[in-house]
């Protein structure tokens, strides 16, 4: 009887052991999956943050200028700061 | 008795004894194999085992950003897959071809030709974008999608396109530095960290391990570039390559008073690899700047000394004659030489001079000598030592022949003379900023060392604004400010030996405003299709560049006087 109470209590440990470890992996493959979905959602806003800039870009600020409003760069002497 | 007579009994035991030893023999032995691993294997299986079960992931080595200086980011690396297919794996060829085909936006055709041509693993695109591998990550469960595989790398973005790319370089899809900046920084933009050890599960999916660690100490590298004082650069640039066809051209800006580098263009662009740190060339009439300001300098000269110009020839030894063609004056004064860029009149102030005290401020000046900027490939030109120079050579230094120097060699020496005198150590990155806080400063506003004497740097502003004003760099002029420079017009050396009289290295380089200089700006086209001149060709290049970065920086005239008085009242009224 004692002998098979020590082999049902390692029996019982080993069992515990082995879900830990297949919860374990379970959690992991979970994680990498959400880590991935991470990267690839911030991919995606890098992108439209690139976009943006682009779009902000001296070059594309003045195609559009001088295509949509018709606008040239001004000379420098032309250019007046307004102090506080 | 019974016990003892009865052998079943004695057996039974001594069999159940042997049954149990039996039993034990085998943990017995697998706990004296297991005390031998662990005791005297255990680092070489233990790294086994790691090798085996685990995963250091490269796609989790980051790489910083570089920016410009006012914070605009310049190149960041964007995580992207490329798309493979192991045959042997993919279940009905046909479909996994055709939805290939449709998501990537390739033609069948193409990605059949692939299939034929490879074994068994070959990739059907790179650089997949987010949007896309979100529509090909759910078929890889299915039947459908069995045998491909999407393997993460990183793309290396730069939002303003081609902008400043020969300063930037490029990165792999690894991460890892090529050239220019990227190169030159790789260790700490892109360290080896932020591995995360994980478990590899069938078709590539990922277990993280417990474990997980996630430093992430790399850089951002700052540059001392302004994006939009590099996008002036690089738009006249192009224009003046249509213009003029050259075969190289650069356009370089620096803050004389700091010696950053606002803006470096280089023509072709290439990766890495910028023109104004590697390219060298007889600089020509640009150079009589530093010859006569050496001269003025030294004492053995001074402004107003006529020098002696008779028949505009000039015999400097036996065969060697020097002819000016640009002015029919018999006499010329240092303005006058400079405004007309006479060869005669430079060849015999630096004969004046002599040679030992013109290479003394030549390399004083920092010709001859890398810049500590250490761009890779920068070149540190060429001065021979004066012991080896003969008369002729002495003379020919005087207006840019037999020197050859790099772009920002002679940037730097203009900023001397702009900024009163010192020569600046030049500076591309202002600073590193790491993930933790660490802030690393390489932009120091150093002084190298006084070249010439402040009054000395005084008389050659006005040497240099005559030049502007009367001379050969006219088109150089900015309405409202005042513009020093020097125009420079040398014939390349042949293949056939002597200098080619059609093959040219047109530049010019000057400050402005004189009085408070902002910048300083060299333009040089090598070798233009069209015959031309540094003052017909690159000083209004100059001009283009310089009112662009007036205009950016809002610079207040300084010559008002200029501006016409309807353009002032008009001022007032808004």
């Amino acid at each position: 009887m004692k002998l098979f109470g020590i082999v049902f209590a390692i029996s019982v440990f080993a069992f515990g052991v082995v879900m830990m470890r297949i919860e374990i992996n379970r959690s992991g493959r979970s994680i990498g999956k959400l880590q991935n979905e991470v990267e690839i959602k911030r991919a995606r806003n890098q992108y439209l943050e690139l976009e943006v800039i682009r779009l902000q870009s001296p070059q594309t600020v003045q195609q559009m200028a001088q295509e949509k409003l018709h606008l040239r760069p001004t000379p420098p002497q032309n250019v007046m700061v307004l102090e506080d | 008795m019974f016990k003892q007579n009865n052998p079943f009994a004695y057996n039974a035991k001594t069999r159940m004894k042997i049954c149990g030893l039996l039993c034990l023999l085998a943990p017995v032995c697998i706990g004296a194999q297991l005390f031998y691993m662990q005791t005297f294997r255990h680092d070489e299986l233990v790294s086994k085992a790691e090798r085996a079960i685990y995963n250091f992931l490269d796609e989790d080595r980051w790489r910083g950003k570089i920016y410009d200086t006012n914070g605009k980011f310049l190149a960041e690396s964007v995580r992207t897959h490329s798309c493979g297919i192991s045959k042997r794996y993919v279940k009905d060829k046909k479909k996994t071809l055709d939805f290939l085909a449709e998501t990537l936006g390739l033609s069948r055709r193409n990605i059949e030709r692939k299939w034929n041509r490879n074994r068994n693993f070959f990739f059907v695109a790179k650089k997949i974008k987010p949007d896309v591998y979100m529509e090909i990550q759910p078929i890889l469960r299915t039947s459908l999608g069995q045998g491909l595989d999407l393997t993460p790398e990183y793309e290396r973005v730069h939002p303003y396109g081609n902008s400043a790319i020969d300063i930037l370089g490029a990165a792999n899809s690894k991460n890892l530095g090529l050239s220019g900046i990227e190169l030159m920084f790789n260790s700490e933009l892109s360290q080896e960290i932020s591995r995360r050890r994980a478990k590899r599960a069938r078709r590539g999916e990922l277990i993280y391990d417990r474990s997980l660690k996630e430093e992430r100490s790399v850089g951002s590298v700052y540059l001392t570039i302004d994006i939009l004082a590099q996008y002036y650069a690089e738009q006249a640039l192009a224009k003046a390559v249509k213009d003029y066809e050259p075969e190289r051209g650069i356009i370089l800006v620096q803050q004389p008073q700091t010696g950053r580098i606002l803006a470096a263009a280089s023509y072709p662009r290439k990766d890495g690899q910028s023109l104004a740190f590697q390219f060298t060339y007889e600089p020509g009439s640009t150079f009589k700047t530093i010859a006569i300001a050496s001269a003025l300098d030294a004492g053995v000269v001074s402004i107003n000394d006529p020098i002696d110009m008779s028949g505009r020839k000039w015999e400097i030894a036996r065969g060697v004659v020097v002819r000016d063609n640009q002015h029919d004056k018999d006499e010329l004064t240092i303005p006058e030489i400079m405004a007309v860029s006479s060869n005669i009149g430079a060849g015999k102030i630096a004969l004046e001079l002599g040679a030992k005290n013109l290479f003394y401020y030549i390399t004083a000046f920092g010709f001859g000598t890398k810049t500590d900027i250490n761009f890779n490939g920068e070149s540190k030109g060429s001065v021979p030592s004066y012991t080896r120079w003969t008369v002729v050579d002495t003379a020919t230094k005087g207006y840019g022949y037999g020197i050859a120097l790099t772009p920002i060699q002679l940037i730097g020496a203009y900023s001397a003379i702009a900024n009163g005198g010192y020569l600046m150590q030049p500076h591309l990155v202002d600073r590193i900023e790491y993930a933790d806080g660490r802030v690393q400063k390489k932009a120091e506003v150093q002084r190298i060392r006084r070249v010439i004497k402040p009054e000395t740097a005084q008389t050659m502003k006005k040497v240099l604004e005559h030049v502007v004003k009367e001379g050969s760099g006219k088109k150089a002029q900015i309405k409202g400010y005042s513009v020093a420079g020097k125009t420079g017009t040398a014939e390349k050396v042949s293949k056939e030996g002597g200098y080619a009289k059609r093959h040219h290295v047109v530049s010019f380089c000057g400050f402005t405003p004189i009085e408070d200089p902002r910048f300083t700006i060299l333009v040089i086209l090598d070798n233009p299709a069209k015959y031309t001149f540094g003052g017909t060709a690159a000083a209004p290049v100059f001009k283009e560049v310089a009112e662009g970065l007036l205009a950016m920086e809002a610079v207040a005239p300084d010559r008002p006087e200029e501006l016409q008085p309807d353009t002032k009242k008009k001022k007032i009224s808004q």
